[in-house]
């Protein structure tokens, strides 16, 4: 890439000025697409004599590629279907049988999608070349880039996947109607013309016309020319031109033969009755060989070279109409060797290609020479200049077809190289991750690694009220769903088996469902993510919503995770048991909260001495769940506790008595002290005295009651 | 390339430091004016809007960095007034739940005014805090710092929820650590030893020349001067100080971080052990791949930084079985290094096995900037780095087929010639 790209507005008038007011631009990559954030920033190991200006300062932001606009989309989403097909070929015909490649029957398949690759860019060739009106904007990429993807697949499938069976037979009429598909010479516009004239040998382009479809095998207009001729003075090409217009329709066609034995006996006669022509033409007298406008014997003689297949004739012929090597190449099929086939195409094109060289400036000639040539691995490098889109598409192809190896010395084999060069083009939009993903995950570790960086980041959009009615979207959330992104991540996560990625993304949703106290579906991501220390941090901001929001929230909270308990429980028996024992204890505390709320006392105070009893209360929230107890302690209509448990409630009592006596008070206390307001130690052990005094008029109660 | 948008104004001052949050979809900015910014990108029309501004510390604020997402929305800030400062957003946005009263952890004084909170000041640089650094989230909230008194600091979250208590558990002089590895563990922790003790504080400029220790001390003075009277021992070694760390974000190889001190031109990898002194596992020094012994000088530079590496980048490493760690300074390189991690070999095995060892080569070395190089950063898949210097230039590097790294493009904030045809009237929105 040359040149500089500048932002604007702009901020100086030479680059050194930054330097001079003592400034640089400094930049940062954005995780999102392929752009940077720029920013003006102070030289580095400036003195900083002069002290920046104290203005406002700007900060750009620049994208390396085009985001792909509504055409390139349709393009980029629609052959995403046939790489996926082809991806689906490769998966199952390689599980099956290592020799898949051999099968008549996947090759077949694999013909099939090339051709539907070449047949979907003609069709944008086609969309984009109409002058249509444009409601979706302009277009990214002219009609002269699809054409030029058009020439370079298309030939990539006539070279590299002909129909299985036919790979030894000549190629030379399938390389020639490859290029009378693309480069249409001579063109309709003189042919037109010279039909419509009366002698329209006098017209100069006549003989180049007549050469030309002769050389292309046009054997229609050079037939309807040739007869042409018989209005033409001279009696020796009237005769010439007819028995050449019955050579050239006679011209044995390789489809027309059931074996290619056949075809090459039919060729060797045809090239006789060449050869009698031009001996029938040496006999024509020198002052008989001009007309009044020409030497018509010299051109006619061009014409029947071409048909002996001389191969210098073909080459100076071709020279003189201003054609290139590739149509040299494809006269070499058809004329000079008629049993031309694919293996020898590299050697004689080389042979062609040294005194008639390339365009090195034309990527598309240069992606056409390298196919020729059989250099694949050069090939894949012109096409991705070309479009990274046609050197990661051959590439794909050319893997299985063993055109290129699948080791590399840098641990990315080329296929690799190209179809990742391709996604990371893909990630300029951040909406096209899946299509990126998909791409990066057909590739080796590197690639799927790759392809987690890009998964990870896909904002998962879980606060993202604006998008949907919040209403709706709150909804589907407490609905236990998750919502819209987030299932896609996961789903794409399981769909290429990448548990690290989607346990980092569980993991990031747990936290951002914890940030909206969405606890309980907070839980099912820990839990999903085997993130048992996630898991306990949940329980605690859980726990916390008792001590800041009151027993009535948290009871709320903690019925919501109360589900995942038992899924935990079910799924994972030996995950990590510290925090689903905490996990335990909120959702028994919770369920102890709502019996007290709906007031059934009894059950409440059964279960408060059961908790102690599973020991399922932590230490630290002893004192808490005894002061629970006062009030039921002092209901007055009935003795809720059996003897037994209200002598357990004491002895936890007393233990924490003793232990803040001997200095750990903070174990028992703390949460304690934390849910009284401005309230210590002291004023959270006075509570407990209080549950002292309930318990000790407790026994009283009962023991008066039960004489 | 293609212009996606503009911030006008951004920032009373020059900035300092821009950081992308992980999905890309906000900014936090900072600038010479002590404040930190926070830019939301609305994706609907590709505009950046301010979501909030905060006076952040009492001198420039000068690197700032996000924890990851798994943690919450959290930032920290480094400063030149010494501390690193850990921000946090509360329940704000977009949230229901207005019943909940916001909690007064920490010292959220300005509660009432920003949406992000003070979470903890960490007050431990004894000079200006350069760089600041989240460390990658498998290995828990933890950030490392580097500072002009060329200590690297790793500090551990004990209490995620609130975040206020932040243990320093790690604090080493990076000039004290050896040079280069030794062959043997043992060995090598008696160096360190050596070198840490207080005697042999000058250590680090010993191989410098004397005028370059001139230098060092008028810049030491310009750049740390209070620094240097606060602790007149180390005056020499807090000239450059420590300059730049990156974390190795793959979690295999334990807790790696590449961290630039000084003017020696090198950058070291170390490794953090729980239980032990951190240990050099390799210098990357381009010296000896310089050919001859010049040490080319930044004409404006006008100090001793002119090897100085300032900028280092360390590529996530994306399943390839190598290291890629950009490096930028004072000397107008960009240099991408080919870092192999050593064998897994038993300790007492590596005392005389090579394959013990880490060995590092450089891939690709440039020039282009012709001037000091400031920023060297990788993007996520470490595909594309990002270089920046006192050209007034960006330039992005590819690598291409055959692993050879090529440029691919560059950014300029100068008037084009196109634009200068079009409408010279703009002229006047230059500086000055």
């Amino acid at each position: 890439m040359s040149g500089v790209f500048t932002l604007k507005p702009p901020l100086v008038q030479k680059p050194e000025d930054l330097l001079a007011a003592g400034q640089s631009l400094s930049a940062t990559p954005s995780p999102l697409d392929n752009s940077l954030a720029v920013f003006t920033t102070p030289a580095s190991s400036s003195q900083s004599a002069r002290r920046p200006p104290d203005e406002e300062q700007p900060v750009y932001f620049a994208g390396s590629d085009a985001v792909p606009s509504y055409e390139r989309r349709l393009f980029i989403t629609d052959t995403l279907v046939i790489f996926a097909a082809f991806q689906n070929l490769l998966k199952t015909s390689r599980s099956k049988d290592p020799e898949w490649i051999h099968n008549e029957r996947n090759l077949t398949v694999m013909r099939k999608l090339a051709i539907d690759y070449v047949n979907f860019i003609k069709e944008c060739w086609i969309h984009a070349s109409q002058p249509a009106p444009r409601p979706d904007g302009p277009l990214q990429y002219s009609a002269d880039h699809y054409r030029s993807l058009y020439t370079c697949f298309s030939l990539f499938v006539v070279l590299y996947l002909p129909e299985p069976g036919y790979e030894e037979a000549p190629v030379g009429e399938e390389l020639m109607e490859w290029l009378n598909i693309h480069f249409i010479e001579p063109s309709t516009e003189e042919g037109d013309h010279l039909s419509s004239l009366k002698n329209p040998w006098e017209d100069e382009t006549f003989w180049p016309y007549l050469t030309r479809a002769t050389l292309r095998g046009l054997s229609k207009a050079s037939v309807f020319f040739l007869k042409m001729l018989s209005g033409h003075p001279s009696e020796d090409l009237q005769h010439l031109a007819e028995t050449m217009a019955s050579i050239i329709s006679s011209q044995p066609r390789l489809q027309n033969f059931t074996a290619e034995r056949d075809f090459a006996y039919a060729s060797r006669r045809w090239k006789d009755k060449v050869k009698a022509l031009r001996v029938e033409m040496e006999q024509v007298l020198e002052a008989d060989r001009f007309d009044d406008f020409d030497n018509w014997w010299d051109r006619f003689s061009d014409i029947v070279g071409i048909l002996e297949g001389r191969a210098e004739i073909v080459q100076r012929v071709c020279e003189e109409l201003g054609a290139d090597w590739k149509e040299v190449c494809a006269a070499w099929g058809v004329f000079v060797d008629a049993r031309f086939r694919r293996q020898d195409i590299p050697d004689v094109v080389d042979r062609i290609l040294d005194e008639m060289p390339p365009d090195p400036t034309n990527v598309e000639d240069m992606v056409h020479t390298a196919l020729f040539t059989g250099k694949a691995v050069d090939a894949l490098a012109h096409a991705s200049q070309l479009d990274r889109w046609l050197a990661a598409h051959l590439a794909d192809i050319m893997e299985p077809l063993s055109l290129i190896s699948v080791d590399s010395q840098d641990e990315i084999p080329v296929r690799d190289l190209h179809v990742l060069a391709y996604a990371e083009y893909l990630h300029s939009d951040p909406a096209l991750w899946r299509i990126t993903v998909d791409y990066m995950f057909s590739c080796g570790d590197v690639g799927k690694e790759r392809g987690d960086e890009v998964l990870v980041r896909v904002p998962l959009r879980l606060n993202d009220k604006s998008a949907t009615a919040p209403v709706e979207g709150e909804g589907r959330i407490r609905a236990g769903n998750v919502v819209g992104v987030l299932k896609d991540v996961n789903q794409t996560c399981f769909d290429y088996q990448r548990e690290g990625a989607r346990r980092t993304i569980c993991r990031i949703a747990a936290q951002t469902l914890v940030h909206e106290k969405n606890y309980g579906l907070a839980v099912s991501y820990c839990s999903s993510a085997e993130d048992w220390q996630g898991l306990g941090r949940i329980v605690d901001r859980v726990l916390d919503e008792y001590i800041t929001s009151g027993p009535a929230r948290f009871a709320q909270y903690a019925s919501d995770i109360a589900p995942s308990l038992q899924n935990l429980n079910i799924r994972h028996p030996s995950s990590s048991a510290v925090f689903v024992h905490r996990l335990m204890f909120a959702v028994r505390y919770s369920n102890f909260q709502q019996l007290r709320i709906k007031h059934e006392l009894q059950s409440a105070a059964l279960d408060l001495v059961a908790m102690f009893r599973d020991d399922v209360v932590p230490k630290s929230w002893w004192a808490v769940t005894l002061y629970d107890a006062v009030e039921l302690l002092q209901y007055r209509s009935a003795l809720l506790f059996s003897a037994a448990g209200a002598a357990e409630l004491l002895a936890k009592l007393e233990e924490i008595f003793v232990r803040t006596s001997q200095g750990s008070g903070g174990d028992y206390l703390d949460i304690l002290a934390r849910t009284i307001a401005g309230g210590g130690y002291k004023e959270a052990l006075d509570r407990l005295k209080t549950v002292r005094l309930a318990l000790a008029r407790y026994f009283a109660r009962s023991a008066v009651l039960s004489i | 390339m293609i212009q996606t948008g503009v911030i006008s104004t951004a920032h009373g001052d020059l900035v300092t430091d821009a950081s992308y949050d992980f999905y890309g979809l906000r900014l936090a900015t900072c600038s010479l004016d002590q404040r930190i910014k926070l830019w939301q990108l609305d994706e609907s029309n590709g505009n950046w809007e301010l979501e909030d501004d905060w006076k952040a510390h009492d001198a420039a604020v000068s690197k700032i960095s996000w924890a990851h997402p798994e943690f919450g929305n959290i930032i920290a800030s480094a400063s030149f007034d010494r501390t690193v400062k850990v921000w946090e957003q509360t329940s704000g946005i977009g949230m229901p739940e207005p019943q909940q009263p916001v909690q007064a952890n920490g010292s959220g004084s300005n509660a009432s005014t920003s949406r992000w909170i003070e979470r903890a000041v960490l007050p431990e640089a004894r000079g200006t805090v350069r760089a600041v650094e989240f460390a990658p989230h498998h290995f828990g909230l933890k950030l490392a710092s580097i500072s002009s008194d060329n200590h690297l600091r790793i500090y551990e979250c004990l209490e995620q929820p609130s975040l206020t208590t932040w243990q320093l558990s790690e604090e080493t002089d990076i000039q004290a650590l050896p040079l280069s590895p030794s062959a043997s563990p043992f060995t090598r922790a008696q160096q360190t030893n050596a070198l840490a003790t207080p005697t042999q504080t000058s250590s680090s400029l010993d191989g410098a020349s004397a005028p370059l220790i001139a230098q060092a001390l008028q810049q030491g003075l310009q750049q740390s001067s209070s620094t240097s009277q606060q602790r007149p021992g180390l005056g020499n070694r807090e000239a450059d100080g420590g300059w730049c760390i990156s974390w190795c974000k793959d979690r295999y190889w334990g807790e790696l971080i590449a961290a630039g001190a000084g003017t020696s031109g090198v950058i070291k990898i170390i490794q953090l052990m729980p239980s032990n002194r951190p240990i050099t596992l390799l210098t990357l020094d381009p010296s000896p791949a310089v050919e001859g012994a010049v040490v080319p000088v930044d004409p404006d530079a006008g100090g001793p930084s002119s090897s100085a590496i300032t900028s280092v980048s360390w590529a996530p490493s994306c399943g390839r079985s190598y290291h890629l760690i950009a490096t930028g300074g004072r000397d107008g390189h960009v240099r991408i290094w080919r870092v192999k991690p050593g064998e897994e070999v038993e300790d007492d095995m590596a005392a005389d096995s090579e394959d013990g060892q880490w060995s590092a080569s450089i891939v690709a070395d440039f020039e282009n900037h012709k001037s000091a190089v400031g920023r060297v950063e990788w993007n996520i898949t470490g595909t594309v780095l990002s270089s920046a210097g006192n050209d007034g230039r960006i330039r992005l590097w590819k690598a291409t087929s055959g692993n050879v790294w090529r440029p691919a493009g560059s950014i300029g904030v100068e008037q084009s010639e196109q634009q200068e045809n079009e409408n010279p009237a703009e002229r006047d929105i230059d500086m000055e």
